[in-house]
């Protein structure tokens, strides 16, 4: 060989190399800068209803028929006052229902893989003195007896599995959700005197001899020293406590956008110790903070309240009129399937609707009484469910039931799965929930105004702050725009007139039901609501 | 100020030999994990690679001009091939026919690559230096270099950096010599603007294989295996490793052995034969994990047995089991057998809406390792189990050490009796487990054991089964948390003491 080709052949093997060893390294880093399209709907409550409601509707009702009871509302209230009826009363009962399905806000969906909620996704364990509630598990056969010191065995496939609950923090996946990874003493210490006054809450009792914190929260204690607490945002509360912890005011907001789609400074002090100091359930076969969950979520349970509820279930069935004429109340309503009208003769009616259709439905019945309705406030609610490959892989506790982010504006994802008893499942399927707490014009219009695209990417990028690669997982993304996701219980609200005013009977023939009616929009509330309405029905 | 030239020649003999031997470590360390017996891989590896620096010795007396400029491009060449080479061979292993040609290939080039430097830089220093004091110069630059490489390498490169990142550090330190020598003759050296280009690709390439070699890692987990791999795969579930040494097959699931072919007939005569054998006529026989069919191998063993069912989650590992030549051997071809059905599901599901019965039941998962296989070990699932056993029938459950895990193996003992079993606790020797345990779990009254075992048996007989049957002093029963759903007490026993254990 002569020198010359040696010389090109060593350089062009050179290059051979290192264009060889360039590109193996070079493979990796590509295309991960090309945003992936998603798959996906955008789901919501019925725009149209909405809409024919505000455009009013001017039918005249073709026929006539005549109930006992008419029940306005086909969500976890009204169900449970329908259920109540068709177990102690021979009334006809008709609910009526807008959406296509039961079950309110408790509602669920389906895929290959799992089923998954679009709404509340569980049930703490009940206090043993909420019987009514007991017996309705038992129904349920999410009690299956009781040992021998009368303790309820719970369902053990409805019981959460372990591992429950995790909390990415400090780059890592902590058991439990109450902040302790990396966490510094100064704050743990917080955080124990917090829950130190949380469980002397728990026992407390007013001069009355009742809880001071109960379920349902009319149980609740009268005593002023408590009920005050209605009147300080929880804010306040902690820092009349000195209880000043970034990790704990974390915690404790979570806990109140949790249930009450509020943030420390919009939620009742009363209602937020109330999430803490309210549950004392015991049990024979599980210990007393677990919770009763379902791939498809409070939708479970709403379906085993349908099928108590009686026979005549109308859903797709608008309500836009009421009267009361004798004595006699006229409900007319439109069947949305067919669009025929009809109109309802009932002797009683029980509404089990959220405040601002009561107050829409009420416009012609003159004895209803005055209420504020502007202190009825609402917190939007995004769900997302996701199907995923798999879900990534983090250092620390494995996935579990609820995955909550510490520092993120959501409040974590549920793994829907986690109640089957298949170890390896082909596709993951999870729960992503995001309340909305800012109460702004603007932000109310966009919850209306975002398209799929930009929930799906407000979605990626909150789980993308525990899960850097989740967006290579992804293979379907839904989202479900809740508008009135729940009541928040703002200031002043709960012990307030105005409330209590709403919840009052009218002459004896309209009952109301719903939890919005006890200000925390949680099923037992729903569930002993609809009992209470029920009860005055039958006794007046 | 420019550094003597002198000064930075001998620094970059120093630096050629270190990363030259550093290369060869890194050949010969791969090579044993990823081949076994160490001894015949360090010394072809240390022979080969010695050659090779002879041949590139003997090739250098073709290179008569621009001697710098092929300094600087061996030196770049160098820190590619050597700075790849371990990742290379990772990459490579299992997915070439003749991975020893690809090793000894590599080894070859670098030793070749190296070769040539040595006799270059002293004809480049020929004219600096008396003959005497140059050949003492870098002959001492030289092994200077070699022994802190071999010191460094198992002290703080292996332990540290890992053998990839090793590879590229050293591929790094050559790049980047060649590079200073490119700036510090820029004057001097012809194809100055090739050679930096060069220089500065592979350093960029070099960096990218320093930053990503967790996930290159992540592709193989051949470093774990202690013998050659004959076979491995990932299924959906799990990546299923055999290997193979003179004595022995191992089978590996993500890693943790399964079994070795020269003690399993101890764990399987022991999982399978107390129980069965005090079955009286047992018909049907379902067995939960245990894809590698050699449980089934010993239950054919009863001629009374009709049909056996098989549900085991990995399709993988069944049809392994059934194909492959060494490992149907072992099981005897259980699992082609007429009276064998196998069945791949999860076996939770399965059990849960299966209304078949059986008279025995054999339970042999994987180690209660995780939340997913911990539910197969909850009284959820055994009382789902009780609902599947004939009557005058039994389970058997594998439940892992016993000397351990002691609280894990009498989590399983008392789960099975807060579902109402009555059981009877045993373990056996098996050596490449240690003390292994088993329960023998009757869904009433415990049956009584028929200690006449089959005399083909290697190792159960009477007097070795009474034996197994006796807890000693160091390993009483004892009381633990009963395994649910709602708190995989077991899992969390698991855990703790294995990494105990481990640790």
């Amino acid at each position: 060989m002569k020198a010359e080709e040696r010389r090109r052949f060593l350089k062009q093997s050179a290059l051979a190399l290192g264009g060889l060893a360039l590109a193996g390294t070079a493979l990796p880093g590509c295309g991960t800068e090309e945003t992936k399209q998603v798959a996906g709907r955008l789901f919501g409550p019925s725009f149209k209803a909405g809409h024919l409601l505000r455009t009013g509707i001017r039918k005249v009702p073709a026929r006539t028929q005549e109930v006992d009871v008419v029940i306005i509302g086909g969500g976890v209230s009204g169900l449970s006052a329908a259920r109540w009826l068709q177990k102690n009363s021979e009334q006809r009962v008709c609910l009526l229902e807008l959406e296509d399905r039961t079950g309110g806000n408790s509602q669920s969906g389906k895929n290959a893989h799992s089923a998954f909620p679009w709404g509340a996704h569980y049930l703490p364990l009940p206090n043993n003195s909420n019987t009514q509630l007991l017996r309705f598990l038992e129904e349920a056969k999410l009690i299956t007896g009781y040992d021998a010191a009368g303790l309820p065995l719970y369902n053990e496939y409805h019981l959460c599995f372990d591992p429950e609950e995790r909390l990415f923090i400090n780059g890592y996946w902590q058991e439990g959700l109450v902040p302790n990874w990396s966490v510094p003493p100064a704050d743990l210490q917080q955080i124990d005197r917090f829950q130190a006054l949380m469980d002397e809450m728990k026992q407390a009792k007013g001069a009355d001899g009742r809880f001071a914190f109960d379920i349902p929260l009319a149980h609740s204690s009268s005593d002023d020293q408590f009920r005050q607490l209605d009147q300080l945002t929880m804010q306040d509360w902690l820092q009349k406590q000195n209880l000043t912890s970034t990790y704990l005011s974390w915690y404790v907001e979570y806990c109140c956008l949790d249930d009450f789609g509020g943030t420390l400074a919009q939620t009742s002090a009363w209602a937020a110790i109330h999430y803490f100091a309210a549950r004392r359930a015991q049990a024979a076969n599980s210990d007393a903070h677990r919770v009763l969950t379902w791939p498809q979520g409070n939708h479970w349970l709403a379906e085993r309240l349908r099928e108590q509820a009686g026979p005549d279930l109308r859903t797709g069935s608008l309500v836009y009129n009421l009267e009361v004429a004798d004595d006699k109340i006229v409900v007319d309503y439109l069947d949305l399937a067919t669009d025929e009208a009809t109109r309802l003769m009932a002797k009683k009616c029980v509404m089990a609707t959220p405040q601002f259709v009561r107050e829409r439905l009420l416009a012609k019945v003159p004895a209803a009484p005055k209420v504020n309705s502007r202190i009825f406030t609402y917190a939007p609610w995004v769900v997302a469910n996701l199907t995923l490959n798999q879900v990534p892989a983090g250092k620390g506790i494995p996935l579990s039931w609820d995955n909550v982010i510490y520092g993120s504006s959501s409040l974590g994802y549920v793994n829907a799965q986690h109640q089957s008893v298949v170890g390896f499942p082909d596709k993951q399927v999870i729960t992503f929930y995001y309340p909305i707490p800012d109460t702004s014009p603007a932000s109310r219009q966009a919850v209306f105004t975002r398209k799929r695209e930009d929930w799906t990417e407000l979605v990626l990028q909150e789980l993308e702050k525990a899960h850097p690669s989740i967006r290579e997982e992804v293979e379907q993304l839904d989202v479900w725009v809740w508008g009135h996701g729940m009541i928040k219980p703002t200031p002043g609200f709960i012990w307030g007139p105005d409330r209590e005013a709403a919840a009052q009977p009218i002459q004896n023939k309209i009952a109301f039901a719903h939890s919005d009616l006890s200000g925390i929009s949680i099923f037992e509330e729903a569930f002993y609501k609809g009992i209470k309405a029920a009860q005055q029905i039958l006794t007046s | 100020m420019r550094i003597n030239v002198q000064v930075l020649l001998l620094f970059s003999v120093f630096v050629v030999a270190t990363c030259g031997l550093v290369y060869e470590l890194v050949a010969g360390t791969l090579a044993s994990y990823l081949l076994g017996d160490s001894v015949t891989q360090f010394s072809t590896i240390i022979g080969v690679y010695l050659f090779s620096m002879g041949i590139g010795s003997y090739l250098s007396r073709f290179f008569n001009r621009n001697l710098i400029a092929w300094f600087i491009q061996v030196e770049v060449l160098v820190a590619v091939v050597g700075g790849f080479s371990s990742t290379l061979l990772f990459l490579l292993f299992d997915r070439v026919a003749s991975f020893q040609m690809v090793l000894y290939l590599l080894v070859s080039l670098t030793g070749i690559l190296v070769g040539l430097e040595i006799p270059l830089i002293m004809r480049i220093l020929e004219d600096r230096f008396e003959f005497k004091e140059l050949v003492s110069k870098v002959f001492t630059f030289d092994y200077i270099g070699a022994l802190l490489a071999s010191v460094i390498f198992p002290l703080l490169l292996v332990p540290h950096l890992g053998l990839l990142r090793t590879s590229f550090f050293f591929g790094l330190l050559n790049a980047g010599v060649a590079l200073w020598l490119c700036f510090y003759f820029s004057k001097e050296v012809k194809w100055i603007h090739f050679l930096r280009i060069s220089c500065v690709a592979s350093i960029v390439a070099l960096v990218a294989g320093f930053v990503l070699s967790d996930r290159i890692l992540a592709f193989t987990e051949s470093l774990s295996y202690a013998d050659k791999i004959i076979y491995s795969v990932q299924s959906p579930y799990q990546k299923i490793v055999l290997t193979k040494n003179e004595r022995e097959f191992r089978l590996f699931l993500n890693g943790n052995l399964q079994f070795s072919s020269s003690d399993e007939y101890r764990y399987h005569e022991a999982l399978v034969h107390p129980g069965l054998n005090s079955v009286k006529y047992p018909k049907k026989v379902l067995v939960l994990g245990g894809g590698d069919g050699l449980a089934v191998r010993e239950i054919l063993r009863y001629p009374s047995v009709e049909k056996v069912v098989l549900v085991d989650l990995d399709q993988a590992v069944t049809k392994l089991f059934a194909s492959h030549e060494v490992l149907k051997n072992l099981n005897q071809g259980a699992l082609l057998s007429k009276k064998v059905q196998v069945i791949n599901t999860d076996a939770f599901q399965w059990l849960k809406t299966s209304q078949e019965q059986f008279d025995f039941v054999v339970i042999d998962f994987p180690d209660p390792a995780n939340y997913a296989i911990g539910k197969l070990y909850s009284n959820t699932f055994y009382k789902v189990l009780r609902q599947a056993i004939a009557p005058g029938g039994a389970a058997v459950i594998q439940a892992t050490s016993p000397f351990v895990a002691p609280n894990a193996y009498w989590c399983v003992v008392n789960t099975l009796v807060s579902c109402g079993f009555t059981t009877l606790p045993y373990h056996a020797h098996v050596p490449s487990f240690g003390d292994w345990g088993f329960v023998l779990a009757s869904p009433d009254k415990m049956l009584p054991v028929n200690g006449q075992f089959m005399p083909q048996l290697r190792f159960l007989d009477q007097a070795t089964f009474e034996q197994m049957r006796t807890f000693p002093k160091d390993m009483p029963a004892r009381q633990t948390e009963v395994n649910k759903l709602n708190n995989q007490a077991l899992v969390r026993y698991f855990e703790d003491e294995w990494a105990h254990y481990i640790n």
